[in-house]
């Protein structure tokens, strides 16, 4: 059995390459040679249209062209016409999300899904590209790039912004002899190249310059660049192929082929080795320059992947690449590697051969190694019994190991059972190990939910231990679309069943499907599953079902959402119909009403009228009529009060519209009353020191500038009590130190209050003289003490504690003198004691 | 800048908590390349400096640091990185800021961070202003901020405003975010309490983000660190943060403001000589558990404090003395001595600190304003209280300082009869002004000076809850009412009821505004899967020796004396828990009135 397998073996210097059938195409009688083909990587779809340059046989086959999407395995997934307008097919191409492109004459790009549906979704690379019409087109897995017939480039570097850039213009006469693409991923600058084939050289274009690269060895025929960006093939037009860095630094290989004419096909194999393909003959070229040739008798396609390329024929599907170091050493004839020896062991231990011991004894301390090898050349292997062999002598050799990770031999077990699911004849997708890694399981799934595979989708997620949303999600969309005649109560049953199954799972973006599917009731009953609120309330809003949406936020608690709705209801109603939605709730009102405050005072008057809330419209005027005070860097002048006494006056006014605020509008009233006053006083005093300040303040200003008649006109005018008069008074004397008009107001009559205002005001201005004349007026012994106390008269204070009978003043005053004392001293002793620090 | 706080000693780790924050900032700061201007809202800059040093915005990049204002940023720098709370001026006040540049033909890139999230609301502005196209708009997740090893706060000032006078509930949502966050680093909480309607509301919104985003499986969680959450609406108790606080850091706070966990004091009060050439600049001194004395102070009564000072600084004195004197010390004698002198700075600075104090609280209008605020709190002479605080407005007396006293009167009254209302209301105005309209409709709105409707209930509670107890000894205190000089803070007699679990039955309680409610978890699969999952080691006797973790939650601020009272039951030998604090914001009740008076002539 070895020796079979590495028969089939070729050898390029020191390497192996090996070349497999995987499948036998299951398609009927059809010929690459007489279609554009155009191969997904990875394993993935094949699509196909006649290719008009060539000649159709009437009999053999329809007149109509058709597009036609296989699987790798030649399974047809779609066959529609091709009737697209625009003129002849330029060029076909798969992109990394597979989406076949479709580039016509006129530069229009055709998208269509895997399973032949027109993405109506149109792209163009517009306007002077149609005038010119496109010669040429290279789609890549995210961008392509197309040479009009006046040799101008225009390119998509990035098909998800779909931003069509012109490149610098080459000056060209005659269409270069070739192009090739370095991807914006390959480039050091970001930006997309260009390589055009002219005279003997090459140009390199991008966005903003052409380059010539002085190339000597020209013309250039043929170019490749290699799939991980470091090398470019070129073929010449005296039949060399070059190996050389992109940017023709270097030259590291070159080899004479027997072929004058360039080859059809031009393809890298992994990094290591070209492909060159002219009919019926097929070279591949080493990395040290041998070749070696096969001869094909129908026509192929060559694709290539990150670790070979598939050969796709009329009947084959194939896959050459290089022969893994783990298999080599397994399988190369005469190897006596360890992984060798234990595959040979496990071969004597199923003959009960006692060699098998022996095998293992060789080579004990290599046997972990030996059991990696095994493990990694299954991986590599598509045969499925090959792959047991290999796994059943590395789970033989490690048994005997002390130590070997488990994780490694159970990882590839899962892995192969995933590969194997996936190559199935069936499904197509011929991955290999590598190409899988490199893929990743997820973008896998992606794949498989897109070919609608739900279930071995879900299978894989639910093996690999990844999430089924997406997986669950894609398969209830399709179903919507599928079932455009199920009601929606008994879909919603179908669907609900399936994606319970996954808690936490986006109800909302299978709502949001069926919503642009038209199926509304189906979106509405459906999003009453979906408890993320900050999924519901945008869709609602987008389904035009703004009220529910603001009552689904309001439930969230999240002001955020609420603010949402709020601000799309506001754009799309009318707007006495948004105050009566945002009235009718709390929530809604009171951040309506925050927001309104902060940004648009008008909007809330007309607001606050609307619902017949005078009062907050009142408040709202009265607060505008302070924006108009301190805003004004002037204030002098009636005229400037003006509009201020306005809006005072219809805050007033609005108050005065309900029985409940009295309150408000006699301080409405009051207030421009006041402010009437002040400009008054204002005017004939010449100072500007009486608006803005209070009722209080006006009167203290009044007395201190001896204004006594105008602060008694005050106190009428605003029946200001007696007692705060004279508090007022007081203070306002004290602080201008009319010690003697102090004195006199004190006689004037008995004051309301008593001598305590004028003792306070006095010790306050530290007038212990002044004050001493009325705490001998104060009648309550506990004041007088409490007095005494504070201008530190501790003798006087303790008596008339005494004679007021209260122990309890009477302690209290012993440790207030207590603390200002002994307790004070006793802190200024400590911090000298700690000075010493 | 002063040391972040030190959190090695806190029940939970919370020093993951401030590294994910560490991460998040830096993220933040990473995403724009190169060196940066970073813009701050005002706001921002103090618990910032909680969570990160000057140096580590230096290693991320940043060069020059500005705060958010109507000034243009003068920097030649072109990247431009504004971190902010969402708020509409400061909107405004960037997209000034770009504006100019623009014209002035500047080609710069700006960054706006919302912290903790975007808001429609922020960008809709930006879009109006039309420079939505110029900024990139992200997000700095950052919710709560370690203040101490057993504090954290969201420092959302506006929170109590917005949530209770103009009902905006934003906040409540970024309680409820900010919990989830705990629980993703802590485990789900099983046990939930609450009392009042801001608490039920955040209650209900976590629940509902439990179940739009279920918390990660059992597998890849620990189980459960905190045991119990327990939130407080501050609703529910308004006459607490009206009493001056009698605590050590409680008098600080009173006294001299402590913000983000630092005071700023004049050098002179700090112990510097005049004469010598120091600037004038405020020292800042960092007042949390790093410091060991602090420590030792801060949950102290006021009065005990200088007590405590003289003794340590007695028994210095006395070890200084025997050091000298002796000539037969052993090495190890002296380096004792030593090691205690090490605390000498420490004790220089509180005895400053507390000198300066007792400037303020040997004042006789601050002593006749504690009695009168006794009376308020008992409640029970109710002209004399009235003719006080008519007093006061008479004397236009700090207004903050009226309003604490006001809304004590109003709140343990259920309101002012309408003739007391209407009159104090206008003695109000025409003392303080007009645009105090403003501030007395906030007042009503929040329920803190309104109508009287109904007769109040205070005695009831005040007896049920033992709020003034019979007997209260500030030195050696044997129950809470020690942080206020023999009133208990309503808000902790609630946690107490709440741990003894009898509360949802008890009728004192359901006197008090809003609901009291209990859930457990119904993640109960994943509660049982968690323990069959630990290692029989784990679940052992060892265990049941741990107390368990309660995370106290105020929503609308607390005060430092309400901490305290927390560590003091948290210090009686009985007690099953340790205490964790959080809040959307550390006040006072002059920082808390503050918040209510509105100006309506500076926005």
């Amino acid at each position: 059995m070895a020796i079979s397998i590495a028969a089939e073996w070729e050898v390029l210097n020191n390497r192996y390459y090996r070349k497999q059938e995987i499948y036998t195409m299951c398609w009927n009688s059809v010929d690459l040679s007489r279609h554009k083909v155009a191969c997904s990587k990875f394993g993935g779809p094949v699509a196909m249209v006649r290719d008009e340059s060539k000649m159709v046989q009437l009999k053999a086959e329809s007149a109509r062209a058709k597009l036609l999407l296989f699987t790798s395995s030649g399974k047809l997934l779609s066959s529609v016409p091709w009737d697209r307008p625009g003129g002849r097919l330029i060029a076909l191409g798969w992109t990394d999300e597979e989406v076949l492109l479709a580039v016509v004459h006129d530069g229009t790009i055709f998208q269509y899904n895997i399973h032949g549906e027109l993405i109506p979704e149109q792209l163009s690379l517009g306007q002077e590209c149609w005038n010119q019409g496109v010669a040429e087109c290279i789609i890549w897995g995210s961008g392509l790039v197309v040479l009009t017939e006046q040799n101008q480039l225009f390119s998509i570097p990035n098909l998800e912004t779909q931003t069509v850039v012109k490149l610098a213009d080459p000056l060209l006469e005659d269409p270069p002899h070739c192009m090739a693409v370095v991807e914006p991923q390959y480039t050091l600058s970001g930006n997309l190249e260009v390589l055009l084939a002219v005279g003997s050289s090459v140009l390199m274009v991008d966005a903003e310059n052409v380059r010539n690269q002085m190339v000597d060895f020209g013309p250039i025929q043929k170019m490749t660049l290699s799939s991980n960006g470091n090398l470019l093939a070129c073929f010449t037009h005296d039949g060399r192929l070059l190996v050389v860095y992109p940017d023709f630094s270097k030259s590291l290989l070159e080899h004479l082929t027997e072929s004058a004419l360039p080859p059809e096909q031009l393809v890298w194999c992994g990094v290591d080795s070209v492909l060159l393909y002219w009919e019926e003959e097929l070279v591949m070229v080493g990395p040290y320059g041998d070749a070696v040739r096969w001869a094909y008798d129908e026509p192929i396609v060559l694709i290539p992947e990150c670790d070979g390329v598939r050969i796709l024929s009329n009947t084959f599907m194939e896959f050459l690449r290089r022969v893994p170091d783990s298999t080599v050493s397994i399988f190369k004839i005469g190897s006596t590697s360890p992984a060798a020896m234990l595959f040979d062991a496990l071969e004597q231990f199923d003959k009960r051969s006692a060699k098998a011991d022996e095998n293992i004894r060789l080579i004990s301390d290599k046997l972990p190694d030996a059991v990696g090898d095994c493990i990694d050349a299954a991986g590599h292997e598509f045969d499925i019994s090959l792959q047991r062999t290999l796994l059943r002598a590395a789970a033989y050799g490690r048994a005997f190991c002390r130590k070997f990770d488990r994780d490694q031999f159970q990882d590839m077990c899962r892995t192969l059972r995933v590969l194997n699911a996936v190559r199935q004849f069936e499904i197509g997708i011929p991955l290999s190990i590598q190409q899988f890694k490199d893929l990743t399981a997820p973008v896998l799934i992606a794949r498989l939910v897109n070919a609608h595979r739900h279930l071995l989708a879900l299978r894989i997620s639910e093996y690999l231990d990844l999430s089924k949303e997406v997986v669950l999600v894609h398969w209830a969309c399709t179903k919507i679309i599928a079932s455009s005649d199920v009601p929606d109560s008994v879909l919603l049953e179908l669907l609900l069943e399936k994606l319970k199954a996954c808690p936490g799972i986006s109800y909302a973006t299978v709502a949001a499907d069926a919503h642009r599917n038209g199926r509304q009731k189906l979106a509405a009953l459906l999003l009453d599953y979906e408890p993320r609120a900050s999924e519901q309330v945008p869709l609602l809003t987008s389904m035009g079902e703004g009220e529910r949406a603001l009552v689904k936020a309001i439930e969230s608690g999240d002001t955020n959402l609420v603010y949402f709705s709020i601000l799309h209801l506001w754009r799309q109603r009318p707007l006495p119909e948004f105050f009566r939605i945002v009235q009718a709730k709390t929530l809604a009102r009171n951040l309506f009403i925050a927001y309104a405050r902060q940004n648009d005072p008008e909007i809330l008057k007309k607001f606050f009228i609307s619902i017949g809330q005078i009062q907050s419209a009142a408040e709202v005027f009265l607060k505008e009529s302070w924006s108009f005070s301190r805003s004004i860097g002037n204030r002098s002048g009636s005229a400037l009060q003006g509009p201020r006494l306005k809006t005072i006056d219809q805050a007033a006014d609005l108050y005065a519209q309900t029985k409940e605020h009295m309150f408000e509008r006699a301080a409405a009233e009051e207030q421009g009353k006041l402010l009437k006053l002040q400009q008054e006083f204002e005017i004939s005093t010449g100072q500007l020191i009486f608006v803005d300040s209070s009722v209080s303040d006006t009167i203290r200003t009044l007395i201190t500038l001896g204004n006594h008649r105008a602060a008694q006109r005050v106190k009428v005018d605003f029946k200001v009590p007696d007692k705060r008069f004279y508090w007022l008074k007081v203070f306002a004397l004290a602080t201008a130190k009319q010690w003697e008009a102090l004195e006199k107001f004190s006689k004037e009559k008995k004051p309301p209050i008593g001598y305590k205002p004028f003792v306070e005001a006095c010790i306050e201005e530290e007038e212990n003289a002044e004050a001493l004349k009325y705490i001998a007026k104060l009648t309550d012994p506990q004041e007088r003490a409490e007095a005494y106390a504070r201008i530190g008269m501790e003798k006087e204070a303790t008596e008339a504690a005494a004679q007021a009978k209260d122990s309890e003043l009477l302690g209290r005053l012993k440790i207030t003198f207590g603390q200002n004392t002994a307790a004070g001293a006793l802190f200024d002793t400590l911090r000298d004691r700690l000075s010493l620090t | 800048m002063a040391q972040l706080p030190n959190l090695d000693n806190a029940p939970i780790n919370i020093s993951s908590l401030r590294e994910q924050a560490q991460r998040d900032l830096g993220e933040a700061l990473d995403s724009m390349r190169g060196r940066k201007v970073l813009v701050l809202d005002p706001f921002l800059s103090g618990p910032l400096a909680l969570i990160a040093q000057t140096s580590f915005l230096k290693e991320h990049g940043v060069e020059q640091l500005y705060h958010v204002s109507a000034d243009p940023v003068q920097s030649e720098c072109k990247n431009v990185l504004y971190l902010v709370r969402p708020r509409i001026p400061l909107m405004r006040q960037i997209a000034a800021h770009i504006q100019q540049d623009n014209r002035q033909q500047l080609q710069k890139s700006y960054s706006v961070f919302f912290m903790p999230r975007r808001t429609i609301v922020c960008e809709k502005v930006l879009e109006e202003e039309g420079v939505i196209g110029n900024v990139t708009i992200r997000e700095c997740p950052l919710y709560f901020i370690p203040f101490d090893e057993d504090v954290l706060s969201l420092e959302l000032e506006r929170s109590f405003k917005e949530t209770k006078v103009e009902g905006d509930t934003s906040s409540l949502w970024y309680i409820a975010r900010a919990i989830y966050r705990l629980q993703e680093l802590y485990g789900v909480i099983p046990n939930v309490k609450g009392k009042g309607k801001a608490a039920s509301q955040v209650s209900d919104i976590l629940v509902r983000m439990q179940r739009e985003q279920p918390p990660p499986l059992p597998s890849s969680v620990k189980p459960p660190e905190i045991d119990t959450l327990l939130l407080i609406d501050r609703q529910v108790d308004m006459v607490t943060p009206m009493c001056s606080q009698l605590t050590y850091e409680g008098v600080i706070d009173e006294f001299i403001n402590i913000n983000n966990g630092a005071v700023e004091l004049e050098p002179s009060i700090m112990g510097a000589q005049p004469n010598a050439q120091a600037s004038t600049r405020k020292v800042k001194v960092p007042l949390n558990s790093s410091d060991k004395l602090f420590r030792e102070l801060r949950d102290l009564n006021f009065a005990v404090v200088g007590q405590v000072l003289r003794q340590k600084a007695v028994s210095i004195k006395q070890d200084y003395s025997d050091v000298t004197s002796a000539e037969n010390q052993s090495i190890s004698d002296v380096k004792d001595f030593v090691k205690k002198l090490n605390v000498l700075p420490e004790i220089t600075r509180h005895v400053n600190i507390a000198q300066h104090l007792s400037k303020f609280t040997t004042k006789q209008t601050f002593l006749s304003r504690l009695s009168m605020e006794q009376t308020l709190v008992e409640g029970e002479n109710y002209d004399a209280s009235f003719t006080y605080v008519e007093e006061m407005i008479h004397k236009q007396e700090q207004i903050e300082s009226v309003l604490r006293l006001l809304i004590l009167l109003s709140v343990t009254n259920n309101g002012l009869p309408k003739k007391h209302f209407d009159y104090l209301r206008r003695e109000l105005l025409h003392s303080y002004g007009f645009e105090h309209m403003f501030t007395l409709s906030n007042l009503e709105t929040a329920g803190l000076l309104i109508k009287q409707e109904t007769k109040s209930n205070w005695q009831a509670v005040k007896k049920g809850l033992k709020l003034i107890p019979e007997e209260n000894d500030d030195i050696n205190p044997n129950d809470i009412s020690y942080v206020f000089s023999g009133y208990a803070p309503l808000s902790i007699r609630l946690v107490q009821s709440a741990l003894r679990g009898d509360w949802r039955q008890s009728e004192i309680i359901r006197l008090l505004p809003g609901s009291a409610f209990e859930r457990y978890e119904k993640n109960q699969e994943v509660n049982t899967i968690r323990r069959e999952t630990t290692s029989p080691t784990e679940s052992g006797p060892g265990t049941d020796a741990r107390r368990l973790i309660v995370l106290v939650i105020f929503i609308g601020g607390v005060t430092f004396a309400e901490i305290s009272a927390l560590r003091f039951l948290e210090s009686q030998e009985d007690m099953k828990y340790d205490f964790m604090v959080a809040t959307t914001k550390l006040i006072n009740g002059t920082t808390l009135v503050k918040s209510l008076i509105d100006d309506p002539s500076a926005s």
